[in-house]
């Protein structure tokens, strides 16, 4: 079985500054891990790299044995990404964007309901997002997630803007994910909760993935 | 998932936000309006003077309002991040850019058929036996303005100076689209031997729908360029 991540001297540019640099790294199916690293040091750009959003500039990555760059909507099959802002249309009610993600994931219309419930959203489902908290906002993102189904959840803050019960919820998410196999790599400054579920930990330092250990390469 | 069921979709979606968004709406259409009043004033009362300039101002109301709606329909969205919550997502690049074509395009046709009607109203014009040719001129040259326009809105979305960018990107290219469009209106609305005349409308319908069908096919083909970073 083809591992879930495989990095290969990926590096990433933003104009002339690499933002990712020589990133080497295999994660094996269905491990949780933590993305750990100081504001800048280059965690969203890797995820938003997993997730095909950002095409390496240089070196090579398979998600699950397809090619980052050539084979990119293989890949969008089998990921889900969780990013900071939520990533839902604004002046669409919580309902509306939850359907839109299950006609394109090709999930049954009746799991709307219950992915709003099941993040404490049922009650205002009819509410244009604009309206929402951040709070609300990532616990839709959450919604979103639960409706797409992918093997590989990438996550980003998934701790952040959230209240205990919010937090809560993300914690019996990723207990769930674990039972279920899935494959998450979480980026996030929350160490002691994310360090509850991760079973590696990894660290970029000015976009470079540290090694003091050979082995936090292959995780 | 067909790619018919996604690109529904998407064009449902971007209609609803279209709608949603009531400032975009309020804006092309009181925009467009204002245009068609101001330029009518500087025309003079001639009725002549109008008909022959009717074909014009409707094309360049359509044209600035499409500025502002194309400009808008992503703006919606980059702000928390559901454009890229869509590009990450498992639909093709193709289905995106159709849909957010039809929406623009549904936009821009339904507020071309108001500012057609206020002319027509307003100019006292006679439609005669070109009706249906007037709207096939209107679809298409509508069509063929979304497909451009949605195209470079989506290749400025991210930049700074977007707003100034876009009309300055895009109305080169577009402008053969505008010509076409006001002669073949004209042939349909204006004064004197072609007016009324849908014979003389047919050759510049066949090179609009030759330019839809050209844009359509490019546009499709490298949209996936423009959305890559």
């Amino acid at each position: 079985m083809a591992p879930a991540i495989e990095l290969r001297s990926l590096y990433r540019r933003y104009g002339r500054n690499f933002v990712l640099a020589d990133i080497t790294l295999t994660v094996e199916a269905g491990r949780t891990v933590l993305l750990k690293g100081a504001n800048g040091a280059g965690k969203t750009t890797l995820l938003r790299v997993l997730a095909t959003r950002l095409r390496p500039s240089r070196g090579a990555g398979r998600i699950f044995g397809a090619d980052l760059a050539r084979e990119a909507q293989s890949v969008r099959r089998r990921v889900a990404y969780l990013s900071v802002l939520g990533g839902h249309s604004p002046t669409l009610t919580a309902r509306e964007n939850l359907h839109f993600a299950a006609t394109i994931y090709g999930s049954p219309a009746t799991v709307v309901d219950r992915s709003l419930a099941s993040v404490g959203l049922g009650g205002v489902g009819d509410r244009t997002v604009r309206t929402f908290s951040s709070g609300m906002k990532k616990r839709l993102g959450v919604a979103r997630l639960l409706l797409a189904p992918s093997d590989l959840w990438l996550l980003d803050e998934p701790y952040a803007a959230l209240d205990e019960e919010g937090k809560g919820l993300i914690d019996d998410l990723l207990t769930d994910a674990q039972a279920r196999g899935k494959t998450v790599i979480m980026a996030s400054h929350a160490l002691e909760r994310c360090g509850r579920f991760a079973e590696a930990t990894l660290e970029l330092e000015g976009g470079r993935l540290r090694r003091a250990d050979p082995e936090v390469q292959h995780v | 998932m067909s790619d018919l069921v996604l690109v529904l979709a998407v064009a449902h979606r971007d209609a609803r936000q279209e709608l949603r968004s009531r400032a975009v709406t309020v804006a092309t259409v009181f925009f467009s309006g204002i245009t068609v009043v101001i330029l009518s004033f500087a025309l003079g009362p001639d009725p002549d003077d109008l008909r022959r300039a009717a074909p014009g101002i409707l094309w360049v109301a359509l044209a600035f309002a499409g500025v502002i709606s194309a400009a808008q329909s992503y703006q919606n969205e980059l702000a928390e991040g559901a454009f890229e919550q869509l590009l990450i997502s498992p639909i093709p690049r193709a289905a995106i850019y159709v849909g957010k074509l039809l929406a623009n395009w549904l936009t821009m046709f339904l507020l071309g058929l108001l500012l057609l009607a206020a002319i027509v109203i307003l100019f006292d014009l006679p439609l005669g036996r070109g009706g249906p040719l007037l709207a096939a001129t209107l679809a298409s040259g509508t069509l063929g303005f979304s497909l451009i326009a949605t195209f470079y809105a989506a290749l400025t979305a991210n930049l700074r100076a977007r707003e100034s960018l876009l009309p300055v990107l895009m109305f080169p290219v577009v402008v053969p689209v505008l010509l076409a469009a006001v002669r073949a209106t004209e042939t349909l609305l204006g004064p004197g031997q072609a007016t009324g005349n849908p014979a003389l409308a047919g050759p510049w319908l066949q090179l609009l729908v030759g330019f839809d069908l050209a844009y359509l096919v490019v546009c499709t083909a490298i949209f996936h360029f423009v959305v890559e970073e």
